[in-house]
C-alpha cells in the first residue's frame, strides 16, 4: 500500500510525469506549439532566433585560426549569441536522450559519413546564399515577414524533391553495408557501472549545469546572452523529445506522404507569426528587424541547394545539432563541414559581390500593408497543409 | 503471437542507418513482396520506433509488432496486406 505522507505522493507523482515526459515521445504539433512560444521569447529577449549565423561564427574561427582572416578576431563562441544558443540545442538533446536512457555513440556505414560531409557543404553553401538556414531563412524569416523566407521555402521543398530522387537512385546502384553490431557485454550484479541507471542523473546534471551557467553570466553581467544558452537548450530539449524536424516536412509529402510534420510546422508557424505580428505592429521591437534575406534569387536558389543538402544528411541545421546531441557521429561530420561551407561560401559570396546579385529582402507589410499580409499568410499555410492532407490521401506528389 | 518465433520471408537490415533510409528500404523491399510474406526489419534509429509501425499500417498491410534485442537493435515484423 503506498504511504500517505506528502513526500511519498510527491515523489510518485514526480515519477510518473518523468515517464511521461521524458520516456514516451512527444507529438510534434506540440512540440510545434512550444518552439514558436520560445522563439517568440527569444524574439523579445534580444532578436530573432536564427542557427547558421553560429555556425558562421565557428567556421570563421578555424579561418582566425590559421590566420586566414583579417583585422578583429571574430566574436567569441560564448559571447556570440546565435552560437551560444546551438550550444543550447545540443546540450538540451544531449540532456534529453540521457534521461530517455537513449544516448549512445551511433556509428553508420562508410557512405553514410560522405553523404553528411557533402551535405554539410550543400546547406552551408545554401545558407550563406540565402542567409540563413532553414530557421533563420525560412521559419524565422517567414514569421519576421520576410519575402526571403518564402522563396527559400518554394527553394527547399524543390531541393528536398531532387535530394530525394538521389537517394532512391543511391538505393538501386550503391550497396551500403550495415554496421555490424557490437554484442552487449553482459554486466554482472554489482559489477562495474550500470550505464541505464546512471544515464538519467548525468541528463540531470547537464540540466543543472546549464541553469548555473546561465546564472554565471548574469552575474558577470551578460544575462541577455546566458539567455540564449537556456532558450537553445529548451529549444533542444523540445526537439530531440519530439524528434522535430523540417526536413521531414519538405521529404515526407514526397516519400510516404505522411503530412504529420507540414501540419507541426505551419502550426508553429502560425502562431510565431501572429506573435511576430503583435510584437512588431506594437513596435515593441523595430518592425524591420529580421528583414535581410536575399530576395528572391539568394533565397530561391540558396534553399534549393540547402534542401539537396538536408536530404543527403538527413538533418538540417536545428535536427543537425540535436542528432549531434544524441549521438549521431555522422551528423558531427555535416556539422564540421555546414560550419567550414558556410564560413567559406560567405566569403567567396562578398569578395566577387556576387551577393549583390543574389537580391533584397522585402518587408511583406511595406508591400501588402499589415492588414492584408495577415490573411494572405495565414492563407498560405492553411493551403499548405490541404495540400499536404490531400496528398496523404491520393499520394499525388509520391515520388515511388 | 511471440515476435520472436516468427520467420520472416525476408529480413532488411538497416543497422547504423538513419532517418529517412531505414524508411525508404522499408517502403521499396515491401513492394517486392507479395500479399502475406512478412518483412523483418532490423535497425538502431531512435526514430523509426514511431515511424516504422506508423508507416507499416497504411496501405492495408498489418504492423505485427516490435521488439528490442540485448544488442540494442530493434526488430519490427510487417505483414504485407
Amino acid at each position: 500500500m503506498a504511504s500517505d505522507s506528502f513526500w511519498s505522493s510527491a515523489r510518485e507523482e514526480t515519477l510518473k510525469s518523468y515517464h511521461a515526459l521524458f520516456d514516451s515521445e512527444w507529438p510534434p504539433w506540440l512540440a510545434g506549439i512550444l518552439i514558436a512560444i520560445i522563439a517568440l521569447m527569444i524574439f523579445l529577449w534580444q532578436s530573432p532566433w536564427g542557427i547558421a549565423a553560429g555556425y558562421v561564427n565557428w567556421g570563421d574561427w578555424v579561418y582566425h585560426f590559421f590566420g586566414a582572416s583579417k583585422g578583429h578576431p571574430p566574436l567569441f563562441p560564448w559571447l556570440h549569441p546565435i552560437s551560444l544558443s546551438n550550444v543550447g540545442i545540443i546540450m538540451g538533446a544531449f540532456a534529453s536522450a540521457l534521461m530517455a536512457r537513449q544516448f549512445k555513440i551511433r556509428r553508420a556505414p562508410r557512405l553514410e559519413y560522405g553523404k553528411g560531409i557533402v551535405g554539410g557543404i550543400l546547406m552551408g553553401t545554401g545558407a550563406a546564399m540565402a542567409k540563413g538556414c532553414n530557421v533563420g531563412g525560412f521559419y524565422t524569416a517567414v514569421a519576421m515577414f520576410s519575402g526571403g523566407g518564402f522563396a527559400m521555402m518554394f527553394g527547399l521543398a524543390a531541393g528536398a524533391w531532387v535530394g530525394l530522387k538521389y537517394l532512391l537512385w543511391e538505393m538501386e546502384h550503391l550497396p551500403s553495408k550495415p554496421v555490424a553490431a557490437k554484442p552487449k557485454k553482459a554486466r554482472k550484479e554489482g559489477e562495474g557501472v550500470d550505464w541505464e541507471k546512471v544515464q538519467p542523473r548525468i541528463g540531470l546534471a547537464v540540466a543543472a549545469a546549464v541553469i548555473i551557467i546561465f546564472y554565471l553570466y548574469g552575474i558577470v553581467d551578460k544575462t541577455q546572452l546566458g539567455g540564449w544558452l537556456f532558450f537553445g537548450f529548451l529549444i533542444g530539449l523540445i526537439m530531440h523529445r519530439s524528434r522535430f524536424c523540417f526536413v521531414r516536412a519538405f521529404r515526407c509529402p514526397f516519400m510516404t506522404g505522411e503530412a504529420d510534420m507540414v501540419k507541426a510546422v505551419s502550426l508553429s508557424l502560425m502562431i510565431y507569426i501572429a506573435g511576430s505580428a503583435v510584437i512588431k505592429w506594437g513596435y515593441l521591437q523595430e518592425p524591420t528587424m529580421g528583414i535581410y534575406h536575399s530576395f528572391f534569387l539568394g533565397s530561391l536558389i540558396g534553399g534549393f541547394i540547402f534542401g539537396i543538402g538536408m536530404l543527403l544528411s538527413g538533418g538540417c541545421a536545428s535536427s543537425t545539432l540535436w542528432r549531434v546531441g544524441e549521438g549521431q557521429t555522422k551528423l558531427m561530420f555535416t556539422l564540421v563541414s555546414f560550419a567550414m561551407a558556410d564560413a567559406t561560401a560567405g566569403r567567396i559570396f562578398r569578395a566577387t559581390g556576387i551577393s549583390k546579385w543574389l537580391g533584397k529582402d522585402i518587408f511583406l507589410p511595406d508591400v501588402f500593408s499589415w492588414p492584408l499580409t495577415m490573411p494572405l499568410i495565414t492563407v498560405f499555410f492553411l493551403m499548405w497543409v490541404l495540400a499536404a492532407v490531400w496528398n496523404e490521401k491520393t499520394e499525388k506528389f509520391v515520388v515511388f | 503471437m511471440d515476435l520472436k518465433e516468427i520467420k520472416a520471408d525476408q529480413v532488411l537490415d538497416t543497422r547504423g542507418l538513419t532517418c529517412p533510409m531505414p524508411m525508404l528500404k522499408t517502403k521499396k523491399t515491401l513492394k517486392g513482396l507479395s500479399a502475406g510474406q512478412i518483412l523483418e526489419v532490423i535497425g538502431d534509429d531512435p526514430g523509426s520506433k514511431n515511424d516504422i509501425p506508423d508507416f507499416a499500417k497504411k496501405n492495408n498491410n498489418e504492423f505485427l509488432g516490435f521488439y528490442d534485442d540485448d544488442g540494442g537493435m530493434t526488430h519490427y515484423f510487417i505483414k504485407k496486406g
